[in-house]
């Protein structure tokens, strides 16, 4: 094969196959060197309670501490017939896992609420860019996964539950 | 006029001096024969009549499929459209044998390759595959590809070129989609820039087929090459707030070495869509940094000189450098 005579039909074949490539290196490699820190707190389930016509949030985070600003019995009531009431759960970013615990496991840590880590990575909702050949230019957001992302990298999260009443409470110092 | 003896005597000579190269001869004849080749390749009445009778046989298959879709059992809706689609692309295989029904050959092509993935499709259904996502379309685009690759391989026929490109795209686009998944890393503009890639891939598969005998493809390999290439980098400049700037700013020049190509590849296509997109960009750049300073009225002055301009451009350019070089 005369490669002076066949550069153009190899640069054509070579440019899906390098992009492939690339894509596959953009997802995988920055993951071994670029590693989250911070192990994070978040809810799953229905956060809001409306009594009175007030919207109280029953899990949230001040002064740097997990705090319930319902009680028990009143959780039973504002969630009734809703959206279950929050659980919490503890992502361990080294093992990429994460465990449910209780208020009083969490209650005495120090937790940063801001949407970033001290080290710069947020959690973001998966992209749905999906259709049919050749109309695959739609893209909205996946509302299921949730993915851990900064720093050229993104890392989808082993959540418990399905992702979609995904509550960040914040990053343990 | 010269006998054949004259003519190739003349060559040997000029060899004998040094004066012309062989590579030079066989692009001249290369060049003649094409010229031959592409006159007989014109479409008439009757093959725009097989195509378009090849597209509704797909149609009413598909159709008589989706109506009877509860009766049929899952043989039966495999045989019908898998099984058509076999039988179809045999026939063609038959049909395309014979110089006098080579075109007859083509239409039946087109019904296989539009029943095959539908075939694909019910086939994985039946056998219990979920049928949604791009890991699907992958590997039915996969199947695709390599029968296409092996039958051009087999009979060396370039309507086997054109479908191994279309499935071969197809097949890049859910590949990339199933690489990535529900992963944001490359947000929203990873269409754009497969696309783009698509788009670079086709001109350079335009290029090489038009140095050959299937200078036919290259046409709309051209075409379509240029049309994701360019769509794709205006797109991805984006609209202020938001916009790219970068993309911004490399956009005119992009514009300019596909001007610039468009006289070199002798290319109409390059010519067309580079000024199409020069009036895109410049109504775009208009009213996203200037609309708001100037006021529209004095806008749409300045954007309509602009575009009289391009369109002068492109007049210009094809009747100095193109029209006379075909």
């Amino acid at each position: 094969m005369n490669i002076k005579n066949n550069l153009s039909l190899i640069f054509g074949i070579s440019i899906p196959i390098l992009m492939i490539i690339l894509v596959t290196l953009s997802i995988y490699v920055p993951q071994f060197f670029v590693k989250p820190q911070y192990d994070f707190l978040y809810l799953i389930g229905n956060n809001n309670c409306y009594t009175d016509r007030n919207n109280t949030q029953i899990y949230s985070v001040q002064n740097n501490k997990v705090v319930k600003n319902v009680q028990d019995d009143a959780v039973q009531r504002c969630t009734a017939g809703q959206i279950p009431q929050p659980k919490i759960f503890r992502y361990d970013v080294v093992a990429n896992k994460s465990t449910e615990v209780s208020f009083d496991d969490v209650k005495n840590l120090t937790v940063d609420s801001s949407p970033k880590s001290p080290d710069g990575f947020e959690i973001i909702r998966g992209s749905n860019s999906g259709g049919f050949f050749p109309f695959y230019f739609y893209s909205g957001s996946d509302y299921n996964s949730r993915y851990i992302n900064g720093r050229n990298v993104s890392k989808k999260l082993n959540l418990q539950q399905d992702g979609y009443n995904f509550v960040l409470l914040g990053w343990i110092k | 006029m010269a006998t054949k003896e004259e003519v190739l005597q003349h060559i040997k000579e000029l060899a004998k001096s040094d004066f012309i190269k062989k590579e030079e001869i066989l692009k001249a004849f290369d060049e003649g024969a094409r010229k031959e080749n592409e006159d007989s390749k014109k479409l008439g009445i009757a093959e725009i009549l097989y195509y378009i009778g090849g597209a509704i046989v797909f149609f009413g298959i598909a159709i008589l499929v989706s109506q009877n879709w509860n009766t049929l059992n899952s043989f039966t809706r495999i045989f019908v459209t898998l099984g058509s689609s076999v039988v179809a692309y045999f026939a063609a295989l038959l049909f395309g044998s014979k110089k006098k029904t080579e075109n007859v050959g083509i239409a039946f092509h087109l019904v296989s390759a539009l029943l095959m993935p539908l075939g694909l499709y019910i086939a994985f259904h039946e056998a219990g595959f979920v049928m949604t996502g791009n890991g699907i379309q992958a590997l039915i685009s996969f199947i695709l590809f390599i029968v296409y690759i092996l039958s051009l391989i087999a009979f060396g026929r370039t309507i086997f070129i054109f479908f191994s490109i279309l499935f071969g795209t197809w097949l890049f686009f859910s590949f990339t989609g199933y690489l990535v998944g529900t992963n944001p890393i490359w947000g929203s503009d990873f269409f754009l820039y497969r696309t783009l890639a698509t788009g670079l891939t086709y001109i350079f598969l335009g290029y090489y087929f038009s140095q050959g005998k299937r200078v036919s493809l290259s046409g709309f390999l051209y075409g379509f090459g240029i049309l994701g290439l360019l769509g794709a980098a205006l797109a991805l400049g984006g609209w202020k707030p938001h916009q790219k700037i970068l993309w911004e700013i490399a956009f005119p020049g992009l514009i300019f070495a596909v001007l610039f190509l468009s006289v070199y590849l002798k290319s109409r296509s390059f010519l067309t869509f580079g000024t199409i997109f020069l009036m895109l960009y410049i109504t775009k750049i208009t009213a996203e940094y200037f609309s708001g300073s100037l006021g529209w009225p004095l806008s749409l002055v300045i954007v309509g000189l602009l575009l009289i301009a391009s369109g002068y451009l492109f007049v210009y350019i094809k009747d100095k450098y193109i029209v006379k070089a075909i």
